[in-house]
């Protein structure tokens, strides 16, 4: 359209004659005088003597020093033939879904130039909420640990002799088998189905009470989908759902719109657990209760449901039992109770809870239930008992990683060596696939093709994104090819599973599955399942057994954390150095302690840089782990809780550098038997005991634990975190923003007459924003001005948003030990507050002094309510920064953007000391080169390097550097709105962060587009600035949070 | 020539001559170096070199190398610069504040004074240089014109305003220091045989032949000195202290801090020079020049400013109450009762209470005593500002940030590598620079020497 227009300089280039075409080929279009110049011969006058040379010479050494201190200039190498779809500079998304038996997530991999460097949630296919592991999960395409073709043993062989050998192995008698995590693609399974092995599936969380009570039940032998999005009252007992309780983001996602107070109400969240879990932390009603009583706690919600009374708990449960039983059941059919247990007489008590009130069919669902977690302990149990006996002659493992992941993995691990022959599919030579006689390396999710099903009537595809790597073969394939199907192309195999005339021919003709592959998802028509809602429940043998359960004096809790995992991700340095989202400690495993316990104890409850732990040996029949103890918040006395998915490689496999714990200089730490130290110690064997009993007794010795924040409470700090309850709310709800009580804006005294009343006194207040010392930049109302809305009532604090920020802006990893140093450089964080028992009211009240009462104030309460506050570059319109950098390389944008210019960047931190929000980040070292950084940091790895964003600058040691609100997605999407011809609105716009928001509660855009969303929350009479009364004027936005929770009930 | 009242203490002590004093001063230079010199210097440059191999571990490894945080950015680097500069300030106030002042005694003192000046304001500007990130771009603080238009240093920023005016009065000082030293310099020349000396000192008199027209000039100059310098003193020091007012960090947000910055340095000068001088007048015997009556008029000093100092912390105590803003009042709560509470108190001991007992005349004219105080309040005085400074930081508005600095081998290292460069520097000036005004000393010798007075007394 606008480029029909053709210029051109005269008159000949427009006709194109043939003196223009011959001038046209010349550099240079007139003769040049060279043969004049030369044969000058007042050149030949000009002399440069000794005196001169050495000047000359000793300026160019000193101008080539000079140069020599510039950081070098690596110049990359352009495509010679461009593939058609690859623009240098362009990404290009694909969508695909990641499943690795815990997480199940529809995801959009961008792609540089034909490498994978970030994945988020693919929002259009309704299971798109990525959390802090899958965004995480790129890394790991590029992890060095990776096997480049298959082993036999430890000796490479080819694909060919492998397959010879599976064949003749295959052709062997004895029981075989294929030992899989739950399968949720129906064409492996038919791959699988293929080699006619006997099949067990298991899973590292086991739901296995879940589903059989279930099954049992109700006729349907699979977990239930549960809605979130219809529960105003949830109760859970040590069911960590928002973190990694079934499909948790999207429950997240459903229980964070659940919470927004907008709609007139909230919902309620009644959370019974041992440790303080994330979920924990977002209860409005929080009971700190014994693993062994977990039982009892369900039986009596039923109890005081049915009106009979509640047995066996202490006051203050009972009391909490009969709060949310009273809410369950002015709720029915619009309320969730789950437990977390896997212990079939509790699930039975909770069925018959959720029955009673009505809640199958409505918010929980059996007609499309889950698919996943369809692992069988019982199989397992006795697969390892043939194991033993030496009845199997061969063992297929895939997908799973039983010698670190089973309860009994010793035994499993004994077992293997009486197998004939073992084969793991593994990408990586971990815990089994060193145990295994062949690893038949699968490829990473990234460079597969697969389907899968998590619920009836959709299909989710998993698409390659890039050649695969290593001489790695999708698992598929090599289950077809030692199966003698006659169709060995994997692909050809999973096409024909939809279209069974399929061709390679039609490999772009078929615009139904080219659609779906766009799409990442497509629907199939499939029979719903038919459970019988009404069955009557046996409880009685179920209430028996939990009454009869005794807990000893001392319990232990096992969790999943929120960015490890059950240990798939442990070699993954992004996710290591991800603050847990409770405790915030990074790199380590521990076990979490009551403060009462500790004190008991006598060890050490304040963990800093000078500070290290108190080591402690937990013991459980046979097994006994060492860890540090740290003291949690909300954990119940008597009880301690430690963290699945730790340990690993605890035999020195070759599992990945991050993998391992490192030293004050970066290396591993090698431990006496000369394997490198792994990072904390494997709590899986606990989860076999039938009890939680355990002995703990401190070993005398001290640990460093590296967290990213030292202190927990807020200490008072109203205009850093405000929070109301919900009647509070809604009792002014409708207040002016600023006026209501529980967010008023800051006022100052002036010494004027402003509410002429005849005298000036402490009435005469004016608002903070009219204050102002300078200029105010010309942001509102003119164009763009980029801005942030934070709502701190739906925040979960799930860190999704910290991994997604750290991979997008190529933050540096720096490791456990400059963590401990408290140089964590993540740009983006969540500061997690505490409640605090004490006040200086209260201390006014009690008559205790200033100091004393602030220094009871930075201990939280036994069972404190929770806020967790997403913090960063708060992008201040009058920043303290900007005016203190003496080189002027932090400016205002006319954007509303605070920019860091890094070439600039001296290095006073001038700008750190000066931020009241201290978001800015400070390269101490070079990370990217210094012999520190390189177990940790995947830019020292030539291969994991790929992962970088090429948009964004690796930084240079010596300068700061911050949040930038993504200021590379800003430009690109406003050059694609500019080529589009469409305006910028928010949808076309996200940051890192708000992207990888489950909870929807960071919410990014326009504060000068009137239709944004960041305008209507920036607006709403939530929201406020943190840190208001100093001026700062921040373009960040935070809404007070807001409990639905009643006085007599925190 | 002037007056002088015969009962006021004589400034010259014992029957000197203009000779002997020319002898007095010029004597040691002449003489081959003594033992302790050189036992002194050789410790003093094995410090020296050890602090500038810290540095360059610094600048080649990175900043991490100190034990800054997230939270703490400026710590042992910054507390030394304030700290060295402090120290810098008694020369140019004694040389010129005092001048103008007509006060006599200055003149036993002021060079020596004036090169410990000159050398603690280079150690203090080795610290800015070293802190930054990426020293080998320092050359950006200055607004030097350059390829990218209109690319220009921020001249809003304290920061740089220190760039200003620790060149300025470095340069000034420098200037007033050596102009002084000029008709010395030719006393020298014309007194040493070596021909090598002879000549160098030459060049450095700057062919001075002490003819009554270099009088009148020196004298001129001198005084147009004072007077530029003048304003410096109180300049440099309100202009540091700027760093920190400017700020938004409660500890540092205060407007107090100029005066309170001037005098706190002013305080420290004169405890450095009392180190320095009760050392050198005893290895140079010059006790006859600088003897009680000197060092009490120092003392008297160092009570005064000792004194605004004591005011200064306990007004910002009270304002931090009063003001009734939470984070202002925490901040001064959790110097004297948080983790960093030794430093308050070693501050406060060192600074307010220790300079109070030279209300006592026998321990304001005690050489020992003052020789120890002196020490203690350089002491108090790094604490100061290393309180100020880290006590502030560490715990400011948000207390999920709130952290702790400890400082690292390096950090030491660096320190006491500029103590040790420091007093290089001033080793190498008493051997061979005249370290009294010998010739401005002669000008008092008539109306101040003790023998003249004791003849006017009779």
């Amino acid at each position: 359209m606008a480029n029909s227009k053709k210029y051109w300089a005269a008159l000949d280039e427009l006709e194109g004659t043939e003196v223009f075409q011959k001038l046209q080929k010349k550099e240079f279009q007139e003769q040049i005088p060279v043969d004049e110049f030369l044969a000058d011969e007042r050149h030949g006058a000009t002399t440069t003597g000794r005196r001169d040379f050495l000047k000359f010479m000793g300026f160019s050494l000193a101008a080539a020093t000079l140069t020599a201190c510039e950081t070098p200039v690596i110049k990359s190498i352009p495509y010679i033939n461009k593939p058609a779809e690859v623009t240098p500079g362009v990404a290009n998304h694909y969508a695909s879904t990641y499943y690795d038996g815990l997480d199940y997530i529809s995801i959009m991999v961008k792609t540089r130039e034909g490498r994978p460097i970030f994945v988020m949630g693919n929002s259009k296919t309704g299971l798109g909420k990525a959390n802090a592991r899958v965004i995480g999960s790129v890394v790991s395409l590029y992890d060095q640990a990776r096997l480049d073709g298959p082993r036999q043993k430890e000796k490479s062989i080819s694909w060919e002799a492998l397959d010879s050998k599976m064949l003749s192995a295959i052709a062997e008698t004895g029981r075989k088998v294929i030992l899989t995590n739950t399968i949720l693609s129906p064409s492996t399974q038919k791959a699988i189905d293929a080699m006619g092995f006997e099949q067990v599936q298991y899973d590292p969380i086991s739901y296995m009470a879940l589903r059989e009570t279930h099954s049992t039940y109700f006729g349907v032998n699979a977990i239930p989908s549960y809605d979130f999005s219809k529960a105003e009252v949830i109760v859970s007992i040590s069911a960590d759902f928002l973190s990694s309780w079934l499909t948790s983001t999207n429950i997240e996602c459903d229980y964070s719109a659940m919470k927004s107070p907008e709609r007139g109400t909230q919902s309620k969240h009644f959370q019974f657990e041992t440790t303080m879990s994330q979920t924990g932390t977002n209860a409005d009603v929080r009971t700190m209760i014994k693993p062994s009583d977990e039982g009892n706690v369900v039986a009596g919600i039923l109890a005081a449901i049915n009106g009979s009374s509640i047995k066996n708990l202490d006051n203050v449960t009972t009391k909490r039992v009969q709060q949310a039983a009273k809410s369950l059941q002015k709720s029915k059919g619009q309320s969730i109770v789950l437990a977390g247990s896997n212990d079939i007489a509790t699930q039975t008590i909770v069925a018959s809870i959720n029955q009673a009130l009505g809640n199958y069919g409505e918010t929980i669902n059996l007609e499309k239930p889950s698919r996943s977690f369809q692992g069988n302990d019982t199989n397992v149990a006795d697969l390892i008992a043939d194991m033993n006996a030496g009845k199997l002659s061969l063992l297929v493992t895939y997908g799973c990683n039983p010698s670190y992941d089973l309860p009994n993995a010793a035994a499993f691990n004994e077992g293997i060596k009486k197998v004939k022959t073992s084969v793991c599919m593994n990408g990586i030579a971990d815990e089994t696939a060193i145990r295994s006689t062949y690893i038949a390396p699968d490829h990473h999710y990234l460079e597969s093709w697969n389907d899968l099903s998590l619920t009836s009537g959709r299909i989710d595809l998993v698409q390659p994104t890039i050649e695969p790597l290593f001489s790695t073969r999708a698992a598929q394939e090599s289950f077809l090819i030692w199966s003698g199907f006659e169709i060995t192309d994997w692909y050809t195999f999973l096409r024909m599973q939809y279209n069974v005339n399929y061709s390679e021919d039609a490999l772009y003709s078929d615009s139904t599955w080219n659609g779906a592959v766009h799409d990442g998802t497509f629907a199939i028509a499939e029979q719903l399942e038919t459970p019988n809602y009404a069955a009557f429940i046996d409880i009685s043998n179920a209430l028996a057994e939990v009454s009869n359960r005794k807990g000893g004096a001392m319990q232990l809790a096992t969790y999943v954390k929120g960015a490890i995992g059950v240990g798939q991700h442990a070699a993954n340095p992004f996710l290591q150095e991800t603050p847990d989202p409770v405790s915030k400690v990074t790199w380590d495993n521990y076990v979490m302690m009551s403060r009462v316990d500790m004190d008991a104890m006598g060890l050490n409850t304040y963990i800093a840089q000078e500070n290290p732990a108190s080591v402690v040996k937990v013991t459980s029949g046979k097994h006994t782990v060492t860890l540090p103890a740290f003291m949690q918040p909300g954990q119940k006395p008597g009880t301690v809780s430690i963290a699945l998915g730790y340990g690993r490689g605890s035999e020195g496999e070759k599992i990945g550098n991050a993998a391992y714990q490192t030293g004050e200089k970066g290396q591993h730490i090698m431990l006496d038997s000369g394997k490198p130290m792994p990072i904390g110690a494997n709590a899986f064997p606990f989860t076999s005991q039938d009890n939680y009993d355990i002995t703990i007794e401190p070993t005398g010795t001290e640990y460093p634990l590296a967290s990213t924040q030292l202190h927990s409470t807020y200490m008072g700090r109203e205009s850093v975190v405000k929070e109301t309850n919900l009647s509070a709310y809604l009792a002014e709800s409708k207040k002016k923003k600023g006026t209501a009580s529980w967010n008023k804006a800051p006022a100052l005294n002036v010494h004027e007459d402003l509410n002429r009343d005849g005298v000036i006194d402490s009435r005469d207040k004016k608002p903070v924003a009219e204050f102002d010392l300078w200029n105010s930049h010309a942001v509102e109302e003119v164009g763009h001005r980029w801005g942030m809305t934070i709502d701190l009532t739906t925040c979960t604090g799930c860190s999704s948003c910290v991994t997604a920020c750290h991979i997008e802006n190529n933050v540096s990893v720096v490791g456990k030990d400059e963590v401990l140093r408290h140089r964590d450089m993540h740009w983006m964080r969540i500061d997690r507050y505490y409640a605090s028992d004490f006040s200086l009211e209260k201390g006014e009240e009690e008559g205790v002094g200033v100091i004393e009462s602030y220094s009871r104030m930075e201990d939280p309460s036994e069972n404190p309510q929770t806020v967790h506050m997403p913090m960063m570059c708060q992008h201040c319109n009058h920043a303290p920064c900007e005016t203190v950098c003496p080189v002027a390389a932090t400016t205002h944008s006319n954007e509303g953007l605070n920019q860091m210019t890094y070439n600039r960047c001296i290095g006073t931190r001038y700008c750190a000391n000066n931020c009241p929000y201290k978001v800015r980040r400070f390269n101490w070292f070079n990370y990217k080169g210094h012999s520190k950084f390189e177990n940790v940091n995947p830019a020292h790895d030539s291969l994991a390097r790929l992962v970088l964003n090429p948009d964004v600058t690796v930084r240079a040691r010596g300068v700061m550097e911050k949040c930038s609100l993504c200021v590379q997605r800003i430009q690109s999407a406003k050059l694609d709105a500019k080529k589009k011809q469409v305006k910028l609105t928010d949808d076309l716009i996200s940051c890192a962060c708000s992207d990888a928001c489950a909870a929807g509660a960071i919410k990014f855009g326009d504060l000068n587009d009137k239709d944004s969303a960041v305008y209507k929350q920036s607006h709403n009479n939530r929201s406020y600035h943190a840190l208001d009364e100093i001026g700062v004027k921040p373009n960040i936005f935070y809404l007070t949070k807001v409990r639905n929770v009643d006085s007599n009930e925190a | 020539m002037q007056k002088e009242s015969a009962i006021r203490e004589p400034l010259i002590l014992g029957h000197k001559t203009y000779k002997d004093i020319t002898d007095d001063v010029v004597g040691p230079i002449m003489e081959p170096a003594s033992l302790g010199w050189k036992i002194l210097i050789t410790i003093s440059s094995i410090i020296a070199i050890y602090g500038i191999g810290s540095i360059l571990y610094l600048i080649s490894t990175g900043i991490g190398v100190w034990g800054l945080n997230k939270t703490v950015g400026w710590a042992w680097d910054i507390t030394n610069f304030v700290w060295w500069v402090g120290i810098g300030h008694a020369g140019t106030l004694i040389s010129a504040v005092l001048l103008l002042f007509r006060q006599k005694w200055r003149m036993a003192i002021n060079r020596s004074a004036e090169a410990m000046t000159i050398f603690a304001v280079i150690m203090a500007a080795v610290f800015p240089g070293i802190h930054m990130g990426r020293i080998w771009l320092a050359y950006y603080v200055f607004p030097l014109p350059n390829q990218f238009g209109s690319l220009w240093v921020n001249f809003n920023s304290p920061l740089l305003w220190d760039v200003f005016a620790i060149s300025t009065y470095f340069s000034v000082s420098l200037v007033f220091w050596y102009v002084g030293l000029i008709p010395d310099f030719a006393t020298i020349r014309d007194r040493v045989t070596k021909p090598f000396a002879k000549k160098m000192y030459g060049i450095m008199s700057f062919g001075w032949s002490g003819r009554a027209k270099h009088w009148n000039r020196f004298e001129e100059l001198s005084l147009v000195l004072a007077g530029i310098a003048t304003p410096l003193v109180f300049s440099v020091h309100s202009i540091v202290s700027m760093d920190f007012a400017t700020s938004v960090i409660p500890g540092w947000h205060t407007t107090i801090f100029p005066p309170y910055f001037v005098s706190g340095a002013v305080f420290s000068g004169f405890a450095m020079v009392q180190t320095l001088l009760l050392v050198m007048r005893k290895a140079y015997k010059l006790e006859d020049y600088i003897h009680v009556k000197h060092v009490e008029y120092m003392n008297i000093v160092i009570i005064v400013t000792g004194s605004i100092v004591g005011v200064a912390y306990l007004t910002e105590l009270f304002i931090s109450w009063y003001s009734g803003v939470e984070y202002e009042s925490y901040a001064f709560i959790n110097r004297f009762s948080g983790p960093y509470k030794a430093a308050y108190w070693t501050m406060m001991t060192c600074n307010v209470i220790s300079p109070q007992l030279f209300w006592f005349k026998k321990i304001r004219r005690s050489l020992v005593a003052t020789f120890i105080l002196s020490i203690v309040v350089n002491i108090g005085m790094w604490f100061e500002r290393y309180v100020i400074i880290v006590t502030s930081l560490h715990r400011d508005y948000l207390p999920s940030s709130w952290g702790e600095f400890i400082p690292t081998a390096t950090d030491v290292g660096i320190f006491i590598g500029t103590l040790g460069i420091f007093l290089t520097l001033f080793l190498t000036f008493t051997r061979f620079f005249p370290v009294l005004a010998l010739n401005e000393l002669k000008t008092i010798l008539k109306s101040s020497g003790e023998s003249y007075k004791n003849e006017q007394v009779k």
